[in-house]
C-alpha cells in the first residue's frame, strides 16, 4: 500500500468519531485539506493533529447532546437518531453502556497485546464519551 | 470573536477558498503564529454557516478530491467590519497608553 493510501486511510479512522451527518457533509474536503498538508512520504497523522481532530469530535458530540444545538442540516440522520435515544431512553442507555464497555474491553486487549500506543489515545475517550452519554440518558429516564 | 474565527473570516475577505486556501492564508495574514489545524477549521466553518456568516461558493473536484469553497456573506462582511473597528480601537487605546508611558514598551 503506498504511503499516501495508508495516510488517508488512518485519517478516516479518526475521522470515524464525527457525527454522523458532519461526516456526510465534510468528510471528504476535510481529507483533501489533510491530504494536501500533510508533508512528502508522511505515513501516520501528526499527534496533535489527531488529537485536534477528536476533541472537536467529542465536544461536537458533547455539544449536540447537551444543547441540542440546531445545525443548518437539522432534520438530517443525526437529528433522528437523537430524536430515537431521547424517545427510547432505556434502550438507549443499554446500547451507550455497551459500547463503552465493548471500548474498555478492546482497549485492555490492545494493551494486553502491547499494541495500546495511541489507540489508547482514542479508545478511553470514546469509552469515556459513551459512558457520560448512558449518564445523561439515565437521567433523562429519571427527571 | 475568538482569534481563529477573526482569521478565517478575514481570509475570505481576500476572496473564495477552499478548507486548505484557508489554512494557509491565515498562516500567511498572522505571520506564521497561527496554523490551524483542520478539526478546529471545519468546526469553526460549520459555525460560521449556520451564523450565515459564510456560505458555500462552488465544489470543485481537483486530483479525485473534492474542494468546497466558501464565500463571506454580506452579514460575514458586517460582522468581520464591527470586530475589526473593535480591535482598531482597543489597539488604538492601548497603543496611546503606552506613549503616556513614555514610551517605554513601545518598539
Amino acid at each position: 500500500m503506498t504511503d499516501s493510501a495508508d495516510l488517508e486511510r488512518r485519517y478516516r479512522r479518526v475521522l470515524a468519531f464525527y457525527p454522523r451527518a458532519f461526516r456526510d457533509e465534510h468528510e471528504q474536503e476535510i481529507l483533501s485539506a489533510l491530504m494536501a498538508g500533510a508533508a512528502e512520504g508522511q505515513r501516520r497523522p501528526r499527534l496533535a493533529e489527531s488529537f485536534d481532530l477528536l476533541s472537536n469530535a467529542i465536544s461536537m458530540r458533547l455539544h449536540q447532546m447537551t444543547l441540542q444545538r440546531s445545525w443548518e442540516y437539522a432534520r438530517r440522520p443525526v437529528t433522528r437518531s437523537l430524536d430515537a435515544e431521547s424517545r427510547h431512553p432505556r434502550l438507549w442507555i443499554c446500547v451507550r453502556a455497551g459500547i463503552g464497555i465493548w471500548l474498555v474491553v478492546l482497549t485492555a486487549i490492545l494493551y494486553g497485546y502491547g499494541r495500546g500506543g495511541w489507540w489508547g489515545v482514542l479508545l478511553v475517550p470514546a469509552a469515556a464519551l459513551h459512558f457520560y452519554l448512558a449518564f445523561r440518558l439515565r437521567h433523562s429516564v429519571q427527571s | 470573536m475568538q482569534e481563529a474565527t477573526f482569521l478565517i473570516l478575514t481570509a475570505l475577505a481576500g476572496g473564495n477558498q477552499h478548507g486548505y486556501g484557508i489554512i494557509t492564508d491565515v498562516e500567511q495574514i498572522s505571520d506564521r503564529r497561527v496554523r490551524l489545524r483542520a478539526g478546529t477549521l471545519y468546526t469553526a466553518l460549520e459555525r460560521l454557516r449556520a451564523d450565515r456568516l459564510i456560505e458555500v461558493d462552488r465544489e470543485e473536484i481537483v486530483d479525485s478530491r473534492l474542494r468546497r469553497y466558501y464565500r463571506l456573506t454580506p452579514t460575514g462582511e458586517a460582522r468581520l467590519a464591527e470586530e475589526a473597528d473593535r480591535w482598531r480601537s482597543n489597539a488604538h487605546v492601548a497603543m496611546s497608553r503606552l506613549d503616556l508611558r513614555g514610551g517605554v514598551a513601545t518598539t
